[in-house]
């Protein structure tokens, strides 16, 4: 692997790497990634957040890493053994408790992917992966965003369109309408919100290295609004957002009945399905596994992945918790940022 | 009924140049005698060649050999054409139904099996003014609210709110109806399914079942009342729980039927987890009614490719639920 490096170095983007809210299985996540070392082959890894919480990572994974604490990304030096780290001394393990939710943290983990939010914007990276957060805590610390997404948007200053991603083993889910009332989301399917979803996420699997991407497009109602019976929606808002999409030149289909389409989606027929509403896609994906998924922020000019999964409390400190989906969601985001990177210099 | 022979579940012909005869020899095939069932409907409209014999009454079907259909002749004016539904048929179809409801409230059957119909030839061919078959059992036994639930081994599933546009689910739920709905699925987990003390999850409207009012207001504001009201009366309920959270195998194990709010969030979850062996139930009548969970698959009728299982399933749950209810 030495021999490579230096070749590969110049293809790996380099990710910023943030151990989520600390009362949770995060630290012991990135400590056990960073010692097991794979995600070298394709990220250079800076580490972005408290020393001594990643130390408490370490001891919870039984691991030891060597951290270079630096004060910029210029000054990280990577593949020697050691991980550069910026240290924002900002949330001491003596101050909360693990396994339970506490707003305080909640607000300093805003304040860490604030800190790594301006790091991407400076272009220190080209993307950030963090471990799982505390939504409510976050939220209850004064950060009053539904979900990450928005908080990301906010400190961006993002004021085009974006939406969160659900990604497992070949399948992107994304849907119109997220964290809204349901009454509000059925405001919000609108002809022009669908085919931004649909573009969107045509350019985002695009991005992703699908060449061809097959999206499928849910109905709204029972069994697709039965020919008008149960609704119209299908007939007069959805087939013409479809329509007009198909002649742009994006391969979606629909709309077929909810109960049914994600079943065809993992049986292959399509790389991704477009949801109208949240539980729409939500209950079809967590029974099919999507936790051990990765959810992208999709559409912001900074690239985003996180494991689906929450900061598992029953197991934290443990020293068990599985790292599969935080691999790959750093292996997502080094795929996402290194095409985005190179489509940046093409149009450049 | 004599100890040992109990009443055959009443199996309707449903829509003739559907796929209802073929799959009824199909399941008679695989169940073997040992489940007893009779068919009710013309013995024209069977495969060609298919094994059959009259009985006279359901209780018949206990002589007639594994392998062999037993009917329950209900002739019908014309024939069926695979695929090509024939309006004359349309109130033959009805009067069926109407036989297996007279047949299970009298005793001689057990429970009621339904084989599907197509509702619009039914209201073009014989006036047939009911949306479904639930609606038209509902107006037979003369009850007010019935309540579908949806079952596979896996997970038992009630949606509060059915077909209906989405868009007029949050008006259509009512305290009064989310509270029948738990009281009809409360009560006939006891009886049906011989359930002591049933748990009952239940999910909320709205994301995250409103996430302490930051998404809707209507599990504070409707759902969580009605539950407190009959909690108070001893029913176990959780709810309004996330949808999304509510239906893996480690969820599920911890009630033994959870109540949507709308049909979707009922469907996804148990197509997902069994494609093809749901069945559909009618709670809320004086007689066990089960039903396969698809339609009369007009477009491969007659070639022999229908998929049985979901009514060699809905057969098994009529019979097990005649049985837990006798008891």
């Amino acid at each position: 692997m030495n021999t490579k490096a230096p070749q590969a170095a110049l293809e790996r983007p380099v990710l910023a790497l943030v151990p989520g809210d600390p009362t949770g299985i995060g630290p012991e996540l990135v400590a056990r990634v960073l010692a097991d070392g794979r995600m070298q082959e394709v990220a250079r890894l800076l580490l972005i957040g408290d020393q001594r919480v990643v130390e408490m990572g370490m001891r919870q994974a039984g691991v030891s890493l060597h951290l270079a604490l630096i004060d910029t990304p210029d000054e990280a030096v990577f593949d020697t053994g050691t991980v550069p780290m910026i240290d924002l001394g900002n949330l001491d393990p003596a101050t909360f408790a693990i396994g339970r939710p506490d707003p305080d943290v909640g607000r300093k983990v805003g304040d860490t992917l604030a800190a790594a939010v301006r790091l991407a914007q400076a272009g220190g990276v080209r993307g950030v992966t963090f471990a799982p957060l505390h939504k409510k805590a976050m939220f209850d610390g004064g950060w009053r965003f539904p979900d990450e997404h928005q908080l990301f948007a906010h400190l961006i200053g993002h004021n085009g369109l974006f939406r969160e991603m659900n990604v497992l083993e070949g399948q992107w889910m994304s849907r119109v309408t997220s964290h809204v009332s349901l009454r509000e989301a059925l405001d919000l399917v609108t002809e022009d919100n669908i085919c931004n979803s649909l573009r969107l996420t045509d350019r985002v699997l695009r991005a992703a290295g699908i060449e061809a991407p097959r999206i499928a497009v849910a109905a709204l109602n029972p069994h697709g609004g039965e020919g008008g019976l149960f609704g119209r929606e299908e007939i007069e808002i959805i087939a013409p957002a479809i329509a007009r999409m198909q002649a742009e030149g994006i391969d979606c289909r629909g709309p077929y009945p909810s109960d049914t389409v994600y079943i065809k989606a993992f049986k292959g027929e399509f790389d991704s399905v477009v949801a109208m509403y949240h539980d729409q896609g939500q209950i079809a994906t967590k029974l099919h596994g999507f936790n051990k998924g990765v959810t992208v922020t999709a559409g912001l000019p900074i690239v985003f992945t996180t494991p689906a999964h929450g900061t598992a409390y029953d197991i934290v400190g443990q020293g068990i918790a599985d790292t599969g989906a935080m691999e790959s969601a750093i292996r997502l985001a080094a795929r996402l940022a290194t095409r985005q990177n190179q489509t940046i210099e093409e149009t450049a | 009924m004599p100890a040992g022979r109990p009443a055959p579940v009443a199996l309707t012909c449903g829509d003739p140049s559907g796929i209802g005869p073929e799959i009824a020899v199909t399941a008679r095939a695989a169940l073997g005698a040992d489940l007893s069932f009779v068919w009710i409907g013309d013995p024209r409209h069977l495969p060609e060649g298919a094994p059959w014999a009259e009985v006279a009454t359901p209780d018949g079907a206990h002589d007639v050999p594994a392998g062999v259909l037993p009917v329950l002749r209900h002739d019908f004016p014309a024939p069926a054409c695979p695929g090509a539904p024939d309006p004359a048929n349309a109130a033959g179809i009805v009067a069926v139904i109407a036989r297996a409801v007279d047949l299970v409230q009298s005793g001689a059957a057990g429970a009621v099996c339904t084989a599907p119909i197509n509702k619009l030839g039914l209201k073009k061919g014989a006036g047939f003014a009911f949306p479904g078959h639930t609606e038209f059992l509902a107006h037979l036994a003369g009850v007010r609210r019935v309540v579908m639930m949806l079952a596979c081994p896996e997970l038992r599933v009630v949606p509060a709110t059915i077909h209906i546009p989405l868009a007029e689910v949050p008006q259509a739920l009512t305290p009064d109806l989310l509270e029948d709905t738990l009281r009809i699925t409360h009560a006939a987990l006891i009886r049906d399914f011989g359930i002591a003390a049933p748990r009952i999850a239940v999910t909320g409207l709205n994301p995250h079942a409103g996430e302490g009012g930051a998404m809707g207001h209507e599990e504070a504001a409707l759902i969580a009342p009605v539950l407190d009201r009959l909690r108070a009366e001893g029913m176990n309920l959780r709810g309004p729980l996330p949808a999304d959270t509510m239906f893996h195998a480690g969820a599920r194990a911890t009630y033994d039927a959870a109540v949507a709010m709308y049909h979707d969030q009922a469907l996804i979850p148990i197509k997902t987890i069994d494609f093809s062996g749901g069945v559909n139930l009618t709670l809320g009548l004086p007689f066990i009614r089960t039903s396969p969970d698809h339609g009369t698959a007009y477009d491969i009728a007659g070639r022999g490719l229908a998929d049985a299982s979901s009514l060699i399933a809905a057969l098994d749950m009529a019979h097990r639920m005649a049985a837990a209810r006798g008891d």
